[in-house]
C-alpha cells in the first residue's frame, strides 16, 4: 500500500512538472494558433540555463541561494529569447497554413537544440539539489522525496496564478478576448501582434521554468527536448487544445498512468502514454475537455 | 495555394530532361567512387520516401510526423521476413511494402478522421507506438540493439549492383505514383486539399479518399524502408523515431511540395548538403533548421517551385 502511495505522489509530481510545460504550449496555441514544435527546445534552454547559473556563474554560492535565483533567471532569460524569436520569425507566419507553421517551428527546434549543443556541448550535466529540498519527507511510514512535494507545490501555485491572471485581471481578459476573436480585437484597436508576442513569451516562460525545475531531478543534456515535447503533445491532445485546467488533469493522469504502468506492465511501459493518447483520440478526437470539432 | 498549384503544374522538366537524367543515372557507377555512389543510392531511397510523404503533405495538404514509423515497419518487415522466417530476398522485398500498407491502412483509418494539427499529432502518436513496440519487444526485434546481417543475394552485394537495383525499383515506383496521381483520383485528391468541404458536398467520400492516400503512401514508404534495410544490411529502432519523419518533411519542403519531382530534387540536395556540410562543421542540424525556416518564410514552393516560378514569369513576359 505504501508503495502505491509513494508511486502516486511521484506520478502526480511528474504530472505537475509536465503541466507547467504543457500549459505554455496551450497558451501559445490558443492565442497564436501556432502549434509550437520548438516548445521542447525552449524547455531544454531552461534546463541548461539553470545548470549554467547554478554550477558555473554562481558556483561558489550554496545551492540553497543559487537555485532559486537560477529558476527565475532561466525562465526570464528564455522568455526574452522567446520574445526575440517571436518577433523575428514567428510573426511573419501568423496567417500561413498550419502546414508551414509546423514546419517552421520544427526547423526552429533543430536550430535551438544545436545552439545548446554549441554552447554546452554533448555532455550530460547534473544540477546540485538545494539542501532544503533534498532527502525524503517522512509522513508516518511514508518516505516522500521533498523535491516531488516541492514540484507539486510549485505546479499548484502556477495553476492558481494562471487561473487568477486569466479570469481576474485585465491582461487575462485581453488574452481571452484574443483567443475568441483576433480580428475583432484588432478592429477594436488592440495591437494583436504585441499581445501575441506577450503570449508567446508567457508560454516560453512556463516551458523554461518547467525545464529549470526538472534540472535537479533529471540530468541535463541533448535529447531531453524531444522526450518532453512528445509528452507535452500527449497532454495537450488528451486534454483538448485550449484548456489549461484540462491540461492539468491530463498531465496528472499521464503521470499516474506512467508511474503505475511501470509497476504493473513494465514490458510495454514506453508505449503506455501513446496508447493512452490514441484511445482518447479515437473515442473523443477533440480531447477530454475540448469542444467538438469537425472531423473530416 | 492556387498560384503555387499553377507553379507545380508548369513543366520545367519535360520528358527529354527525364530521359537525360535517367541516362546520366545509369552511367554514374562508371564515374563516381564507391563512397559517392552509396550517397547516390541513399538519395534515391530518400527520394522515394519523400515522394511517398509528399502524397500526404503536398497532394493531401496534411502534415505527418508518423511516416518514420511506417518506414520502420517496411524495414523491419523486410529484415524479420529474411532473418526470422527465412523468406528469400525477392519475396521479402515484395511482401514488405504490402505489410507496411496494411499497417498504414490501420493507422490511417484512425488518422484521417482528424484534420491539421490533430492529424499531425495522431500520426506522431502512432509512429511513436511503433517505435516503442520495436524498442521494447526484444524477443522479436532485438530492441534498441537493432538487427544486423540481413542477407542479400550475391549478385546485389557490390555497391554498383545494389545501386542499379535501387534505381530500377525507385524509377518504377515513381512512374506508378505519377500514373496514379494523373488519374481522376489525383485530381480529386488535389481538390480535397484546396477545399474539402466543397468536395464533400459534391458527393465524394473525402475520408475514404484520404484513407486510400494514406495507405498508398504507406505502401511506397514501405518500399523505401525495405530498400534501405537491404542497403545497410541492418535496421534500428531510430528509423521509427518521430524526428526521422522531420527528415522526410525537410526533403519534401526543400524540393517543393507542389510538384511531383520536388521531393527527388529535395533528397539530392539533402544528402549532398549533409555530406558537404558535415565535412566542415558538426552543426549540420543548425544549418538544416535554418534552411527550413528560410524555406517556410521565403521559398514556400521549394527549389523546384522557385525555378518554375522564374520560368513562368519569363513565359509571361514573352
Amino acid at each position: 500500500m505504501d508503495l502505491y502511495i509513494m508511486q502516486a505522489v511521484s506520478g502526480v509530481s511528474v504530472g505537475f512538472s509536465l503541466f507547467m510545460v504543457a500549459s505554455g504550449l496551450v497558451i501559445i496555441f490558443s492565442i497564436l494558433q501556432v502549434l509550437n514544435i520548438a516548445h521542447g527546445a525552449f524547455y531544454m534552454v531552461g534546463s541548461y540555463l539553470c545548470f549554467w547559473v547554478v554550477q558555473i556563474i554562481l558556483s561558489g554560492v550554496p545551492a540553497n541561494i543559487s537555485f532559486p535565483i537560477a529558476l527565475i533567471a532561466a525562465a526570464v532569460l528564455a522568455a526574452l529569447f522567446g520574445g526575440v524569436v517571436e518577433l523575428s520569425i514567428i510573426r511573419p507566419i501568423y496567417k500561413s497554413e498550419p502546414l508551414y507553421q509546423m514546419i517552421l517551428t520544427f526547423g526552429l527546434a533543430y536550430v535551438i537544440a544545436d545552439l545548446c549543443r554549441f554552447l554546452w556541448g554533448m555532455n550530460f550535466y547534473t544540477v546540485t539539489m538545494p539542501t532544503f529540498l533534498a532527502g525524503p519527507l517522512v509522513v508516518g511510514n511514508l518516505y516522500l522525496p521533498k523535491y516531488n512535494v516541492f514540484l507539486i507545490g510549485v505546479g499548484l501555485f502556477i495553476y492558481i496564478a494562471l487561473l487568477l491572471i486569466f479570469n481576474k485581471t485585465k491582461v487575462g481578459m485581453i488574452l481571452r478576448a484574443t483567443t475568441t476573436d483576433r480580428e475583432m480585437m484588432n478592429a477594436l484597436g488592440w495591437n494583436v501582434k504585441w499581445i501575441s508576442t506577450f503570449a508567446f513569451m508567457l508560454g516560453i516562460f512556463l516551458a523554461s521554468l518547467g525545464g529549470a525545475l526538472a534540472a535537479p531531478m533529471n540530468s541535463v543534456g541533448p535529447g531531453i527536448d524531444a522526450a518532453v515535447l512528445v509528452n507535452c503533445f500527449i497532454v495537450v491532445v488528451v486534454a483538448g487544445f485550449g484548456s489549461i485546467g484540462g491540461a492539468l488533469v491530463s498531465a496528472i493522469l499521464l503521470g499516474l498512468v506512467n508511474s503505475f504502468g511501470i509497476i504493473f506492465i513494465p514490458r510495454v511501459a514506453t508505449a503506455i502514454p501513446f496508447i493512452f493518447m490514441v484511445i482518447v483520440l479515437i473515442v473523443r478526437p477533440w480531447g477530454l475537455f475540448g469542444k467538438p470539432i469537425r472531423t473530416w | 495555394m492556387e498560384y503555387l498549384n499553377k507553379i507545380g503544374r508548369s513543366r520545367v522538366f519535360g520528358w527529354g530532361a527525364i530521359v537525360v537524367v535517367l541516362v546520366v543515372m545509369c552511367l554514374l557507377p562508371f564515374v563516381l567512387s564507391g563512397g559517392w555512389l552509396s550517397s547516390v543510392t541513399e538519395m534515391l531511397i530518400l527520394a522515394l520516401a519523400g515522394l511517398a510523404v509528399n502524397l500526404i503533405v503536398g497532394y493531401g495538404g496534411m502534415v505527418t510526423f508518423g511516416h518514420a514509423g511506417l518506414y520502420a515497419v517496411g524495414s523491419y518487415a523486410f529484415a524479420l521476413l529474411e532473418l526470422s522466417l527465412g523468406v528469400p530476398f525477392a519475396i521479402a522485398m515484395i511482401l514488405a511494402p504490402f505489410i507496411t500498407a496494411i499497417a498504414g491502412a490501420v493507422v490511417g483509418w484512425f488518422c484521417v478522421r482528424l484534420t491539421s494539427h490533430y492529424f499531425a499529432l495522431l500520426t506522431m502518436a502512432f509512429g511513436m507506438i511503433i517505435w516503442a513496440i520495436i524498442n521494447s519487444w526484444y524477443s522479436v526485434t532485438n530492441g534498441d540493439n537493432g538487427l544486423f546481417g540481413i542477407p542479400i543475394p550475391e549478385m546485389l552485394k557490390s555497391i554498383p549492383s545494389y545501386y542499379y537495383f535501387t534505381l530500377i525499383v525507385v524509377t518504377v515506383s515513381a512512374i506508378i505514383m505519377k500514373v496514379i496521381l494523373s488519374s481522376p483520383y489525383g485530381v480529386i485528391l488535389r481538390a480535397i486539399r484546396e477545399n474539402s468541404t466543397r468536395v464533400n458536398f459534391l458527393g465524394v467520400n473525402v475520408r475514404n479518399y484520404k484513407w486510400l492516400t494514406f495507405t498508398l503512401s504507406a505502401f511506397f514508404i514501405g518500399i523505401a524502408g525495405a530498400l534501405f534495410a537491404g542497403f545497410t544490411n541492418s535496421v534500428f529502432p531510430q528509423f521509427a523515431y518521430w524526428t526521422k519523419s522531420g527528415e522526410f518533411l525537410v526533403v519534401v519542403l526543400l524540393g517543393g511540395m507542389f510538384s511531383f519531382i520536388g521531393p527527388m530534387v529535395g533528397s539530392v540536395l539533402f544528402v549532398f548538403l549533409d555530406k558537404v556540410i558535415t565535412a566542415y562543421t558538426v552543426y549540420w542540424p543548425f544549418v538544416l533548421g535554418m534552411i527550413l525556416i528560410l524555406c517556410t518564410i521565403l521559398f514556400r514552393a521549394g527549389i523546384v517551385g522557385f525555378i518554375s516560378e522564374k520560368v513562368l514569369r519569363q513565359g509571361d513576359r514573352q
